[in-house]
Parts: structure tokens; C-alpha cells; sequence
């Protein structure tokens, strides 16, 4: 079970975990930990991470939450962070950090659709 | 007047600048019975000139307001010798500064007035010095410091209230310079006219996010028909709004290319190709619908209205 303070859900076979206090180093790393152990006790095949709270992502953080995405794929679970405020998109590439290779989505919905529609494709190649 | 910064440390250092010291402050409050004498004839003498020109004529229409205007003058004239030159001074210093403005009376004006001012004074204090002419232009020195104090108080109202205007407008002109369009159910459009330079790249920037967010929308169509020329800097800028869209989630149309910009964008060897791009507007719109899973079909011929 998670033990940091950003609890994580499990929603059919996907986890969701929202993020709603600022993330310091400490705070990084139980939840990066907490969402891998999930993702292995679970065996989830899909992560939303929601940032609607976050009022500021600093590259430092952006770049956590890419890599635990990049993590997550390599146990086979894909990652969709959703509710990136417009500010926070704007600030990040201003500094040049385009968070490539990283699924994102409008809303909460979103990202259970984007989740929803890839089990059903890959349901529908699974057998090839 | 916030932009003016006005505080006690700051007409300190225009006092210092001005040269206005204890002793200048004693001279005018020393004065103050020769402008009392002669505030009437010496205001009389200013109006002389400005009633004499017919632009300067025309900010005085009737009799009444120039009566007014008189006594305000006179009032004006003996503040300058009251002795205490504190922030109420210069608010009230502002305040005719702001008069002038808002009356749309030129700094020439102004400025060429306070020179026949000036003229009048000095005729008067050699006058009132008879023969002491060390004295006379001792407290003409002491008078012009106080005047130029004052009329750089004038000047900077001046120039803030056009720093207002200017700031007003451009604020006019960025709101009107981002319409965001709502084509249909999550599809966004915005058309840009005119030049894209830094400043208006951040604004497009943030409506397209702004808006992409309050409405939920999926696609945000951006339409440069209106762009007169697309370098290398403007298709940074669209290159980085569409980067942020799609952290948002969402995604961007490029349309209205013209065969010219086009070319310049490969020529200029900037990577667009990560971003959906149409020609016409038309087709970035169905493209857009298709993306939120819809498209435009014919009516059966039983369908159509027009009959």
C-alpha cells in the first residue's frame, strides 16, 4: 500500500494518482516508489497522474513525473498526466521542456478515455 | 500619479537637484508680500499673452472661465511663495499639471507661458530691489529654481497621462488581437492578423491555453492567412504554442499557409512537421472534426430545406 502522502487509486486497470500538495524531494521519491509498487501489485496496465492542483511545475518535477512515466512503460503501464494548468504549460516550454514521449490529456475524463481506448485496441490486436 | 513614484526620499532628491535649500525656502517666504502686491497685475500680464494668440485664446471660451482661471493663477502664484514645500505642495503642483493635460493644452504652450511669467516677475523685483541688484537676482534665482521645480512637476504629469493613454490602448488593441472562435464542440479556432512579435506571441500563448482549458476543447485551430511574413522567429513561437497545447492535452491546426510561407519555412529549415498543417482553412476545420470523431456530409436530397 502507498505510503507517502499522495494516494493512489486504483480505477479497473488503471491507477490514479493526484497530486495535490507542492513536491519536494522527499515527497518525490516515496511516490515515485509507491506508484512502481502499485503498478507491480496491481498489474495495472495504465497511470493518470492529475496536476490540476499544481499551481507552478518546476523543470525539476516535470522531469520526475516524465521519468516515473518512462518507468511505468517499462512495466508495461501507460502513463497520462492530465489538468496541466495553461500556466504551467506555458513556463515549461518557455524553458525549452516539451516533456516528449509523455501522453497528456485535458481533464481526468480524458485520460480515462485515452486508457479506455487503448485496452480496447490493444484487446483488438492482442491475439496477432 | 503612482508613476511618479512620489515619496518623501524622492522630493528630497528633486529638491537636491533643483538646488532648493532652507535658504531659497526663507527668500520666497520673504517674498510673499511682493506677491501679494503684484499677484493681480503679473497674472493679468500672463493672460495678455495668452489671450493675445488664437490657439492659446481658444481654452478660454467665455468670460466666466477665464475669471476662474485668473483666480486659480493667483492662488498658483502665491503657493509659490508659501513657504512650505512639502508632498501637499507638489499634489497641488500635480494637480495643475493634470488641468492642463486634460484640457489638451500643449507642453508648448505651457512652457512659452511660464516664460512671459517669468519676464513679469523679473521687471518687478527690479522694482521692488530699487537698486539693490545683487538682491534682485538673487531672489529671481531663487524664484526660477522654484518654477523650474515646478514646471518639471508639470511636465512629468504630462508625460504619465500619455503613458496611460499609450498603456489603455495597447491593451485595446492586444484584446482585440486574440479572438478566440468557437467552431464547433471542442474545436477552437484562432485567426492571426497582422505582425507576430515577442510580446504578442506570449499573449496568443496564453489565450490558446487559457481558452483550450476553459472549454475543454480538443483541437485549436491557428489560422495565419493574416500573417504578413512568417520567419523563423514567428514559427518558433507557434512551434512552442502547439509544444504547450500539447502538454495540455489538446492539439493544434496550423492553416493558412500560402505556397510563400511555405517555402520560406523549409528554406528557413524550421521543423514543423510535428504539427498537423492544411492550407485552408476549410480543410483544417474538417480535419479538427474528425479528430473529435465527426465530419461534414452532403444531405440526402430529401433532406435538403430549400425548397
Amino acid at each position: 500500500m502507498p505510503s507517502g502522502p499522495i494516494p493512489i487509486l486504483k480505477l479497473g486497470s488503471t491507477l490514479l494518482a493526484t497530486i495535490h500538495i507542492d513536491l519536494h524531494d522527499t515527497v518525490v521519491d516515496s511516490f515515485q516508489n509507491d506508484v512502481l509498487e502499485e503498478i507491480e501489485r496491481t498489474g495495472s496496465d495504465g497511470l493518470i497522474i492529475d496536476i490540476s492542483a499544481l499551481e507552478t511545475v518546476d523543470i525539476y518535477v516535470a522531469r520526475m513525473l516524465a521519468n516515473t512515466g518512462k518507468m511505468a512503460k517499462l512495466m508495461g503501464a501507460e502513463t497520462v498526466i492530465v489538468g496541466m494548468r495553461p500556466a504551467v504549460a506555458a513556463t515549461l516550454v518557455r524553458m525549452g521542456y516539451l516533456m516528449e514521449g509523455i501522453n497528456t490529456a485535458l481533464s481526468l475524463e480524458e485520460g480515462l478515455e485515452f486508457h479506455t481506448r487503448r485496452s480496447k485496441m490493444s484487446d483488438g490486436m492482442g491475439d496477432a | 500619479m503612482d508613476i511618479l513614484k512620489l515619496d518623501d526620499e524622492e522630493l528630497k532628491r528633486r529638491l537636491a537637484f533643483f538646488e532648493l535649500t532652507d535658504e531659497d525656502f526663507r527668500r520666497l517666504t520673504a517674498l510673499k508680500p511682493f506677491a501679494e502686491r503684484w499677484t493681480n497685475e503679473i497674472t493679468e500680464g500672463l493672460y495678455e499673452l495668452i489671450m493675445g494668440q488664437p490657439e492659446s485664446r481658444a481654452f478660454f471660451p467665455d468670460q466666466a472661465t477665464l475669471a476662474r482661471v485668473k483666480k486659480l493663477q493667483n492662488s498658483y502664484f502665491l503657493g509659490l511663495f508659501s513657504g512650505s514645500y512639502d508632498l501637499n505642495y507638489v499634489r497641488d503642483r500635480l494637480r495643475v499639471g493634470t488641468a492642463h493635460e486634460r484640457i489638451g493644452m500643449p507642453p508648448k504652450l505651457y512652457l512659452g507661458a511660464y516664460r512671459r511669467y517669468l519676464a513679469l516677475i523679473h521687471a518687478r523685483l527690479q522694482d521692488h530691489f530699487k537698486g539693490n541688484d545683487a538682491e534682485a537676482s538673487k531672489a529671481l534665482a531663487t524664484i526660477r529654481k522654484i518654477i523650474f521645480f515646478d514646471m518639471a512637476f508639470a511636465i512629468d504629469t504630462y508625460i504619465a497621462a500619455y503613458l496611460e493613454t499609450m498603456t489603455r490602448h495597447q491593451a485595446a488593441i492586444r484584446e482585440l488581437s486574440t479572438p478566440v472562435i468557437k467552431v464547433h464542440d471542442r474545436i477552437l479556432l484562432l485567426p492571426i492578423v497582422g505582425t507576430v512579435d515577442t510580446q504578442r506571441a506570449h499573449q496568443i500563448m496564453e489565450t490558446v491555453l487559457v481558452q483550450i482549458v476553459e472549454q475543454q476543447a480538443k483541437v485549436m485551430i491557428l489560422d495565419i492567412a493574416g500573417v504578413p511574413v512568417v520567419d523563423t522567429k514567428v514559427a518558433d513561437h507557434i512551434l512552442k504554442t502547439t509544444a504547450a497545447v500539447q502538454l495540455l492535452g489538446a492539439q493544434t491546426i496550423l492553416t493558412g499557409i500560402s505556397a510563400s510561407v511555405a517555402r520560406t519555412v523549409v528554406q528557413l529549415g524550421v521543423e514543423i512537421t510535428r504539427m498537423h498543417t492544411r492550407s485552408k482553412l476549410s480543410e483544417g476545420i474538417e480535419l479538427a472534426l474528425s479528430i473529435v470523431g465527426k465530419k461534414i456530409t452532403s444531405k440526402k436530397e430529401s433532406e435538403r430545406g430549400d425548397a
